[in-house]
């Protein structure tokens, strides 16, 4: 049940492939991207973003523990930050937008007026 | 098949279907509970990875803090109900292709893969992953970059006030 080339990690006198992690990843990676495209509604576009940034978070962390490496968890930490940073000012955005109209799809948002 | 890969499997499934759940339910709370199952599951996996420090902030930051950001926003907007209808032409058709396109390429870059191999040391050592080895990182190798997310954060939350005090308290235009 080997998908990629072998590269093993001990878990609890296991054998698991570091690959099914990486493929897990790539699958909800996928998926947010198809959040991102197919939803009209910009709060569930910014829920979809997070899905994506969680989703390279697992493969930092898988590839961290398979190197035996901490700067992978470090790069997962800084990239939860940079996502908490981009929840807040993404809202605080739609909040404000939301205040002048009702909005119902992104799509709305095509001219740079206020 | 042992514990640990039944726990792989039973995360995995439980984090895939709370990603469906984020695309495909209608009411933006529903896809906010399903990203919170995907964190979760996510966390499980990360617990399963050794990676204690980075499971902890994922529960109380992650799937805590963001998430109820996120509730509070739902509730403070009320229901929002979403078009059906596509302006665009083609654009169902063109997000298709871009998306099995990108699939397709990350699952060949991911056969494609050769591992390095894992650095020197026993990654079973207790300190792996725990508040002493990631502390030490981020004071030591990664002390400018942690500086800096601190005013990435600063930044963040002085244009998240402004932008929610609305437009009549920016002053004039």
């Amino acid at each position: 049940m080997r998908f990629l080339d072998a590269s093993t990690i001990q878990v609890g006198g296991e054998q698991l492939d570091v690959s099914w992690f990486l493929l897990l990843a790539a699958a909800l990676f996928v998926l947010g991207a198809i959040g991102v495209l197919i939803r009209r509604n910009p709060l569930v576009m910014l829920i979809c973003v997070e899905l994506m940034l969680n989703a390279v978070n697992l493969t930092l962390v898988a590839f961290s523990r398979q190197l035996n490496n901490r700067e992978g968890q470090l790069f997962a930490l800084m990239t939860m930050t940079v996502a908490a940073a981009e929840a807040v000012v993404g809202l605080a955005i739609l909040v404000d937008i939301f205040r002048v109209r009702d909005l119902e799809d992104i799509d709305e948002l095509s001219e740079l007026k206020g | 098949m042992g514990p640990a890969t039944l726990v792989f499997w039973i995360a995995s499934v439980v984090a895939l279907a709370g990603g469906l759940g984020v695309v495909l339910f209608k009411e933006p709370i529903r896809n906010v509970l399903s990203l919170v199952v995907v964190m979760l599951s996510l966390a499980v996996l990360f617990l399963l990875l050794s990676a204690q420090f980075v499971f902890v902030v994922q529960v109380i930051v992650y799937a805590g803090a963001v998430m109820v950001l996120f509730l509070f926003v739902i509730t403070l907007l009320g229901p929002v109900r979403e078009q059906t209808t596509v302006r665009l032409p083609w654009q169902v058709f063109i997000s298709a292709v871009a998306i099995a396109g990108f699939a397709g390429f990350l699952v060949a870059m991911l056969r494609g893969v050769t591992y390095r191999a894992p650095d020197a040391g026993d990654p079973l050592l207790p300190l792996f992953g725990s508040v002493q080895a990631i502390g030490l990182g981020l004071f030591t190798d990664y002390l400018f970059p942690f500086e800096l997310t601190s005013i990435l954060l600063l930044v963040a939350a002085i244009g998240a006030i402004y932008l929610s005090r609305g437009p009549r308290a920016r002053g004039p235009k």
